[in-house]
């Protein structure tokens, strides 16, 4: 990049910076968009907020070399999600929109418990009943009613398959 | 850019080029190799089952996890190397860093990162080899995932029974705990034109020897 | 006596290729196997209980997953009835609307497009790609490896990329625990190159979404899937087990696409009798009902096998067809060496490059083909002016355009002082000025000097111990005097919070506009109509830098 576009990409943010200053109120959760919305991150970024409740015009370069901001801070938030599956209904894309709000269930789910949960699907690495358990844990712990549904289904044709550990 | 500039980079270039020449002969030499065992009359690698293979204890032992038509149906590689000579190579690599090899044929699966993965938890060190009859092969560890491995050598085409003797001593210095210079990974692009459709219908024959559910088991090995 | 004629024809290097005749009965045939199921559907009560000839109770793990979830159940039995020959009518027809087939495409099974598919020629396929492409403009994606998964020389290569076109680079690796570094190095390298360019690390599945989580990587695509269930179970995974990793992937705002392609299954043994284009189709509706936005589809790594029976690339473009017609983004291979023929190579890429798809290449070797750890693409760096050319005799937009040396020399070097400086940044093994100098007047890695590699492999073990993020890099390049590099990473970091980049073929633009099948749809429907090269555009691509002028000569 030279030096010029490098100035002019500067100036652009902060003068972007500055106009959602002033811009509309928090998002609420009857906002619906489509994709006359989109990009969101552009057209309604006072609906945005990272996963840590900070408004997505206040993600900055700068804060995060002060350090105000932690890399937990830029984390998508799960109303994000909800947002870019309605964009994604609105164009018909309704199988993406599924996955975009198990996706959002899952932002409550640390790391380590989402890599665990992920190889505990794979072929004969879970009895039928561990994958059941997991199912639960989803549901009641997470409250993630949509993905319990998958592992379940997950743990009834695994099973029927012979495909989950007891048949290793 | 200016003609100084550019006769001075070429300089540095080969400086560099001289320096980076030098280096490999600035390590300790290395111990003279045994002679390659390659010579003599092709003989037929004869694999006598051992019994079912169980979780080992020996801390020294490397496992050769080969498929289910290895030293069997098939007795030669891709190009034509027969498995004795590379089974003769992998052995000899291991014995060489002073551990022992054992051979288990695997029947659950042809895939070579299942083959190398269930031989590694089976391997008292946790470190095992796999191999395919067409010569696919890796170098695997219990606790990777089944799809990662320490090196793999997936152009079976390319590897040599040199790149098989420092494969074994490879997987016997991992045993060791040791984090030994990876094996030159060969790289031709042109092996999947030539190779790569003779590849499936070796495999495709391959499968058809493979078990679901059969355990894995121990194999004498001898030559004939 | 032996023919002179025939002599001279054994000696072209189309007679190295491999070719194989058909056996079908273990699946090695590339499209309109008699031993195909015949399309069917029953629905009973909002349920799918037979399918393309099965029970529901006989259903496999692939059939149940794309029964429940990839069909439009309510819309089924009356596209089911529509004659296949109809279907592939309205594909090829500028007045049929890229919407109203997909209202079809989407509520029939594997078996139906499979047989739509088999009616149609190479000529009507490249027709419906070029109305059927989700995104507006097409685009192309590159690799960026070497042999000595040098980092310095990936940086730069991904740097040079990045001003030649490429709008999306992939990594991979030799050695599979350098794979943070080389993340590294694509993502810093790229985005020097010019800012917006995503980046990804092919390694493991699991390892994979771990860099993504950190930060070392934009997306991710080569998420396997397979067209029968033995050959899922060998790639280690479910249909249920990668519809979950979507989830994941898209819960920490990281874009993925699913990796599928004909051959894979021949070539792990199980196609149990099927035709490649039917278990592609089996692949593509387990995509479409994980609900991720694409694939990188088109036979890929077992290219050889499809290109070794009859009709095989054709058999390709119909896979990329297939794709787009689900709805997905289509990264259509053209990334891996299939053939000895430059002819033969060209033929092949011409399926993909005159329609236009999302990402042409799904992997264009960024160095020279000694150097592509992907095993060889189908083009590399040392063919970059033919593609120019290529472009600019048919007038077509395939991604690219030509550079001059300078702004290679200058974007490469800087790249290569970024990753040197990251390194500094973070306490990471030197980056030399030997090393740097070499990244940027190199061709390929035997022009760069050796690492030490075990003392790189030790580094990257506390690295990834230490738990470093994107946070990290950021720091550290500002630092050492990268302000704009650190300014581009925080951006991409800022993009996956917003989430935009998520939807079908995104990409992102120098000014970090998110581009996509969202707000650029391919609206096709006649001559004059979809995408057409812009003035300044053409400049680009015609404008050879070593034509002669008549002006001036």
């Amino acid at each position: 990049m030279t030096q010029e576009q490098m100035l002019e990409q500067i100036v652009k943010q902060v003068m972007a910076s500055m106009s959602s200053g002033s811009a509309a109120s928090a998002p609420s959760d009857d906002v619906k968009v489509t994709d006359a919305d989109y990009p969101l991150g552009e057209k309604r970024p006072e609906l945005i907020t990272s996963a840590t409740g900070i408004p997505l015009k206040e993600l900055t370069l700068e804060k995060v070399l002060d350090g105000t901001l932690k890399a937990e801070d830029l984390r998508i938030n799960p109303k994000t999600l909800e947002l870019q599956a309605q964009v994604a209904d609105s164009v018909g894309r309704d199988a993406f929109g599924i996955n975009l709000r198990r996706a959002a269930e899952l932002i409550a789910v640390p790391d380590a418990r989402v890599l665990e949960i992920y190889n505990a699907l794979r072929p004969y690495r879970s009895t039928k009943e561990e994958l059941e358990a997991i199912a639960d844990e989803l549901e009641t712990k997470y409250s993630a009613k949509v993905c319990a549904q998958l592992v379940r289904e997950a743990a009834y044709i695994g099973y029927k398959r012979k495909r989950t550990k007891e048949f290793k | 850019m200016a003609v100084n500039e550019e006769l001075l980079k070429s300089i540095i270039a080969d400086v560099v080029k001289e320096m980076s020449a030098d280096a490999p002969a600035e390590k300790p030499a290395e111990a003279p190799k045994a002679a390659p065992v390659d010579e003599g009359p092709a003989e037929t690698l004869v694999l006598t089952p051992d019994g079912e293979a169980q979780k080992g204890t020996a801390a020294d032992e490397v496992i050769i996890g080969v498929s289910a038509q290895f030293g069997a149906e098939q007795q030669n590689n891709i190009i034509g190397v027969p498995h004795a000579k590379i089974m003769k190579e992998l052995i000899a690599g291991i014995e060489e860093e002073g551990m022992k090899a054992r051979v288990v044929k695997v029947y659950r699966s042809g895939d070579v990162a299942v083959i190398g993965h269930d031989c590694a938890e089976l391997s008292g060190s946790g470190v095992a080899i796999g191999i395919q009859s067409r010569g696919t092969c890796l170098i695997h560890q219990a606790d990777l995932p089944q799809l990662g491995n320490l090196e793999l050598f997936p152009q079976c085409p390319l590897i040599d029974l040199d790149t098989y003797r420092q494969i074994g001593k490879n997987a016997a210095l991992y045993a060791k705990g040791e984090s030994p210079n990876p094996v030159p990974v060969k790289n031709d692009q042109m092996a999947r034109p030539a190779f790569q459709a003779r590849a499936a219908l070796l495999y495709l024959k391959e499968v058809q020897s493979v078990v679901l559910g059969k355990k894995p088991v121990n194999m004498k090995v001898s030559y004939k | 006596m032996r023919s002179k004629r025939f002599e001279a024809l054994e000696a072209r290097p189309i007679k190295k290729d491999g070719f194989v005749k058909e056996w079908p009965e273990v699946g090695l045939i590339a499209m309109n196997s008699d031993l195909d199921p015949k399309p069917s559907i029953k629905v009973e009560d909002g349920k799918i209980v037979e399918m393309d000839g099965k029970k529901r109770d006989d259903f496999d793990m692939l059939d149940q997953f794309i029964a429940d979830h990839a069909i439009h159940i309510e819309d089924a039995e009356e596209a089911m009835a529509i004659p296949s020959i109809d279907i592939a009518n309205k594909l090829v027809d500028i007045h049929v609307p890229r919407k109203d087939i997909i209202k079809i495409t989407t509520a029939v099974t594997p078996a139906k497009m499979t047989e739509v598919l088999g009616y149609m020629s190479v000529l009507e396929m490249m027709m419906a790609q070029n109305k059927m492409r989700a995104r507006l403009m097409p685009s192309n994606q590159c690799h960026v490896t070497n042999v000595k998964d040098n980092m310095v020389q990936i940086a730069a290569d991904a740097a040079e990329a990045a001003i030649r076109g490429f709008d999306e680079q992939e990594t991979t690796v030799g050695i599979a625990r350098y794979a943070p570094f080389n993340a590294l190095g694509i993502m810093v390298g790229a985005n020097c190159g010019r800012p917006g360019i995503l980046t990804q690390c092919s390694v493991e599945e699991a390892t994979e979404l771990d860099m993504g989580m950190r930060g070392f990587t934009a997306y991710a695509e080569t998420i396997s899937v397979y067209g029968t269930e033995q050959v899922f179970m060998d790639g280690d995974d479910t249909p249920y087990s990668k519809a979950f990793l979507a989830s994941a992937y898209a819960s920490r705002g990281l874009k993925m696409r699913f990796t599928s392609g004909s051959g894979s299954e021949v070539q792990m043994g199980y196609a149990e009798g099927h035709s490649m284009l039917y278990l592609e189709a089996r692949c593509l509706y387990v995509t479409r009902g994980a609900g991720v936005q694409g694939t990188q589809n088109g036979s890929v790594s077992c290219v050889g096998v499809p290109a070794a029976v009859p009709g095989g690339i054709r058999e390709i473009l119909a896979e990329n067809l297939l794709a787009a017609c689900l709805d997905l983004e289509c990264a259509s291979s053209n990334d891996q060496t299939f053939t000895h023929s430059d002819l033969r190579r060209v033929a092949r890429s011409l399926m993909q490059m005159v329609p236009g798809t999302d990402y042409i290449c799904s992997g264009y070797s960024s160095t020279p083909n000694y150097d592509n750890m992907f095993a060889g693409s189908n083009w590399d760096a040392h063919d970059y002016d033919d593609w120019n050319v290529i472009q600019r005799d048919l007038r077509i937009d395939a991604g690219l355009q030509p550079i001059t040396e300078d702004a290679l020399v200058e974007a490469r070097a800087k790249a290569a002082r970024a990753i040197q400086g990251l390194f500094k940044g973070m306490g990471l093994p030197e980056i030399t000025d030997e090393e740097v100098e070499a990244a940027t007047y190199a061709d390929g890695s035997k022009d760069m000097p050796d690492r030490d590699v075990v003392a790189d492999l030790k580094a990257i073990e506390d690295m990834m111990n230490r738990g470093v993020t994107a946070v990290d890099f950021i720091k550290a390049l500002d630092k050492e005097g990268f302000h704009d590099v650190a300014q581009s990473i925080f951006n991409i970091q800022y993009i996956k919070c917003a989430g935009d980049y998520l939807h079908t073929a995104s990409k992102l633009s120098s000014d970090w506009e998110v581009i996509s099948a969202v707000n650029y749809k391919n609206d096709y429907h006649g001559v004059g109509t979809g995408y057409q090269i812009s003035e300044e555009r053409w400049k680009q691509i015609s404008d050879l830098p070593w034509a002669d002028d008549p002006e001036t000569i």
